[in-house]
């Protein structure tokens, strides 16, 4: 009796202490909020005046933390090494890295920046920065790098990072997403990919040339002139990579008017639609997602497969390779690809715009008046990742050229990739100088009001028109009632 | 005043464990929710919007929609699941323990496995390809290829039947329970009066189990209304936003576009509904139910 008493006692004190404790420290964490600001403030800088001054009578280190995804496939392996060379170097700060996986990324830092507490720096995408920046936690980083850092990286690139007059982050790389072919496929088709990587295409080229690459197996189709990953979200893409080189590179014209209410959006939806009514994409496109298109590509049941990245191929290669070697890894019925990088064709009013992705490093901050020592480290940090051997070693993983001078240099010092297609590598190059330009000048509403309108409606509609179920007539009216909504008939593009 | 008893102390103190567990991890949140819900959140500073976030969505078409389409989700998921699981649970019945255990394991165990490997299986059931699985059968008989979830005439109903399939498991085993709680001296009588197998159904079962009946209709309706992986992890809601329900609405409001008050007022809106409906169904069925 008198153990059970006893257990239960310990029992209901652990119990209490864990639930008083926690209560605890939430009064504690909340208490200053009911002080008034002044009060705050004088709190926070003599806090900050002693913090510095303990930190330097001590030698403690000012602590950068980063969230890091596998940007490339030894990216992370690599990291430990990067951030041992950079503490050795620069005694007064330490990095701490927390890696994440892609899929995780976006939520664990959407889950820290909504707390109040997001890491110093993140890795994301430039399109990310509006919505990061309406949080107020973006950090410019313009004021705390010098001349020769920011003047490192090309500018075209940089100015991804950029939103008015702010810097908000440093570019890793610039993929170029575009399309990719199977070689012998498309000889087979008569094809002169060389003159395509080189000159480009006109949409009605591409049709055509898709239409020849459409095999038949009796009444079925056994190879597909071109298939997209259009499943769910991903239809986006579809969407953003060709709609650039329809006469609309941005959601905005110069004048900052919404460009998608434009005529020309109508033709190419409709031109998109012909794709598929023509029977040289599959009519299930719609539920068509990455992996199962990758599978297509590598099995030979399409002649070109969208989006493509230049790093296909180097997973076609080593699929090859595996192929070669009667290795059963090698995926199933796959057959040997010769992958090569195409441009998207060109709409009629139209220019040759390739899609850059650019993605890189933000610096954020959870704090109201933030240490400017403590910025300058986090910048510091940022520069330290993206430039130099980190940018090289990362961009010659992705089959990809540094956007930055001290990348390129150390590029240069690397031991080349064996067998790379050295026409791929010319193609990507000529693609990336057809990058589009950033937009840093579109407000942050106007633009996040833009990518409702392009979730909400755009993707939405536009997996209606794949499936055949929305006309692009349907659809064009449906933006553009939406962008009136929003934008005002004056706000929009009237042709 | 009456003495506290030295018990009764031991009680409040094990009745306070669950009660401040409930308050911070329920009643604070749920507070918070609603507090948020007058707020343009903004994790260095909220400001006060009034009414403008319920405002927002009553006049947005496409939160109308999503209470459309889990309406649909809701009212053909729940009641089908608890046919079949019902007319299962019935066959297994008769089998020894050994037998039941086995059928019960099988079709529990999609409940246990991951949403996200279970929506791999069926997004490989579903391959819109004539090399899909489900399209190869149905080629059989003569039915021709269907966009299972790129259409919009059938993406909804997949998701339906996969959420019937997945949910089967837990309803057979509560209905077993059940069925086993019904006293054989009914069936004994029955059978002397010459009743047949679907008589002692009509008159003897469902009647019996009619509580269990209420209790996974309210709580599949309540679960249905709540449902989000599915369409998250099977069509983001496409196509045409024909499979974007309340939950994926304001999953994407909050954390794709962090706009927290919205969410949390579409969030409040939905419990609204969830509750009304819970306590009508609760009424119509409940009337004759004893517990």
């Amino acid at each position: 009796m008198k153990r059970k008493t006893l257990r239960n006692i310990l029992t209901t004190t652990l119990l209490m202490a864990m639930v008083i404790s926690g209560c605890g420290s939430q009064q504690s964490a909340e208490a200053p909020a009911s002080q008034d600001d002044a009060a705050r403030e004088v709190q926070s800088v003599a806090s900050e005046e002693a913090q510095g001054q303990e930190q330097a009578a001590s030698g403690e280190k000012d602590v950068v933390t980063a969230l890091l995804p596998p940007v490339s496939g030894t990216y992370q392996d690599k990291l430990n090494a990067w951030v041992e060379e950079f503490n050795a170097e620069n005694q007064n700060i330490e990095i701490q890295v927390t890696t994440a996986s892609w899929e995780d990324m976006t939520q664990k830092l959407d889950v820290q920046v909504n707390a109040g507490s997001p890491p110093d720096i993140a890795f994301i995408g430039y399109d990310g920065i509006t919505k990061y920046l309406d949080s107020g936690m973006l950090v410019d980083i313009g004021d705390y790098l010098d001349e020769s850092q920011l003047g490192d990286f090309d500018e075209n690139v940089l100015n991804y990072f950029r939103n008015g007059d702010g810097l908000y982050g440093l570019p890793a790389y610039c993929e170029v997403q575009c399309i990719g072919g199977n070689r012998q496929f498309l000889e087979d088709a008569g094809i002169d990919w060389q003159s395509v990587q080189q000159n480009g295409w006109t949409y009605d080229e591409f049709r055509e040339a898709i239409q020849k690459g459409v095999v038949m197996d009796g009444d079925t189709v056994k190879t597909y002139g071109f298939v997209f990953a259009c499943s769910g979200v991903t239809a986006k893409d579809y969407f953003s990579i060709f709609v650039k080189n329809a006469g609309m590179p941005a959601a905005f014209d110069e004048d900052l008017k919404y460009a998608y209410t434009s005529t020309k959006m109508l033709d190419f939806l409709t031109d998109l639609r012909a794709l598929i009514d023509d029977g040289s994409m599959p009519k299930e496109l719609s539920a068509i997602d990455a992996g199962k298109r990758w599978n297509m590509m590598l099995t030979g049941q399409t002649m070109i497969t969208g989006k493509g990245l230049s790093s296909f191929e180097k997973s076609a290669a080593d699929n090859n390779a595996l192929l070669e070697s009667g290795d059963p890894n090698a995926v199933e019925d796959s057959i040997e690809l010769d992958y090569i990088v195409l441009p998207v064709p060109v709409f009629d009013g139209g220019e040759q715009n390739a899609y850059g992705a650019v993605d890189g490093y933000i610096c954020l901050t959870g704090e109201k008046d933030p240490d400017e020592t403590h910025l300058k480290n986090v910048a510091s940090v940022a520069y330290y990742l993206a430039s130099g051997a980190r940018a090289a070693e990362t961009c010659q993983e992705l089959y990809l050229k540094p956007v930055c001078e001290s990348g390129r240099t150390a590029y240069e010092e690397l031991t080349p990739i064996e067998n790379k297609n050295e026409d791929n590598t010319k193609a990507v190059e000529l693609l990336t100088e057809q990058i589009a330009p950033a937009r840093s000048d579109i407000p942050a509403d106007l633009g996040a009001e833009a990518i409702q309108i392009e979730d909400e409606v755009i993707v939405p509609k536009f997996q209606g028109l794949l499936a055949g179920e929305v006309s692009p007539e349907d659809m064009y009216q449906a933006i553009v009632d939406a962008a009136y909504d929003a934008f005002g008939e004056e706000g929009c593009v009237q042709d | 005043m009456r003495k506290i008893r030295k018990d009764e102390i031991w009680a409040y103190v094990f009745i306070m464990v669950p009660l401040c567990t409930f308050t911070i991890f329920t009643l604070y949140p749920v507070v918070s929710a609603a507090v948020t819900s007058f707020q343009e959140y903004k994790p260095m500073g909220s400001t006060w919007v009034g009414l403008e976030n319920f405002k927002n969505t009553l006049t947005n078409d496409l939160f109308y929609k999503a209470l459309k389409n889990t309406f649909v989700y809701s009212i053909v998921t729940v009641p089908l699941s608890m046919f079949l699981s019902f007319s299962i649970s019935i066959m297994i019945l008769p089998f020894k323990k050994r037998i039941q255990s086995l059928f019960k394991a099988c079709y529990y165990l999609p409940s246990i496995a991951s949403g996200v490997a279970l929506s791999f299986v069926w997004k490989w059931i579903y391959d819109p390809l004539p090399s899909g699985l489900l399209n190869s059968v149905l080629r059989v008989f003569g039915i021709e290829n269907q966009n299972w979830l790129g259409s919009g005439k059938t993406a909804m109903a997949s998701l339906i039947i996969m959420a019937v399939f997945a949910g089967l498991g837990q309803n057979i085993i509560i209905y077993i329970a059940a069925l086993l709680g019904v006293d054989a001296t009914y069936y004994e009588a029955a059978d002397i009066d010459g009743a047949g197998f679907f008589q002692k159904v009509r008159y003897i079962v469902w009647p019996m189990v009619k509580p269990t009946t209420v209790f996974l209709a309210i709580t599949g309706i309540i679960n249905g209304f709540q449902s989000f992986q599915n369409a998250y992890l099977m069509t983001g809601g496409g196509p045409d936003n024909e499979t974007t329900m309340a939950g994926l609405l304001i999953f994407n409001r909050a954390f794709k576009y962090f706009e927290y008050g919205e969410a949390c007022a579409q969030a409040l809106l939905l419990a609204a509904i969830i509750a009304v409906l819970a306590i009508f169904q609760f009424r119509l069925n409940s009337a004759d139910v004893e517990y």
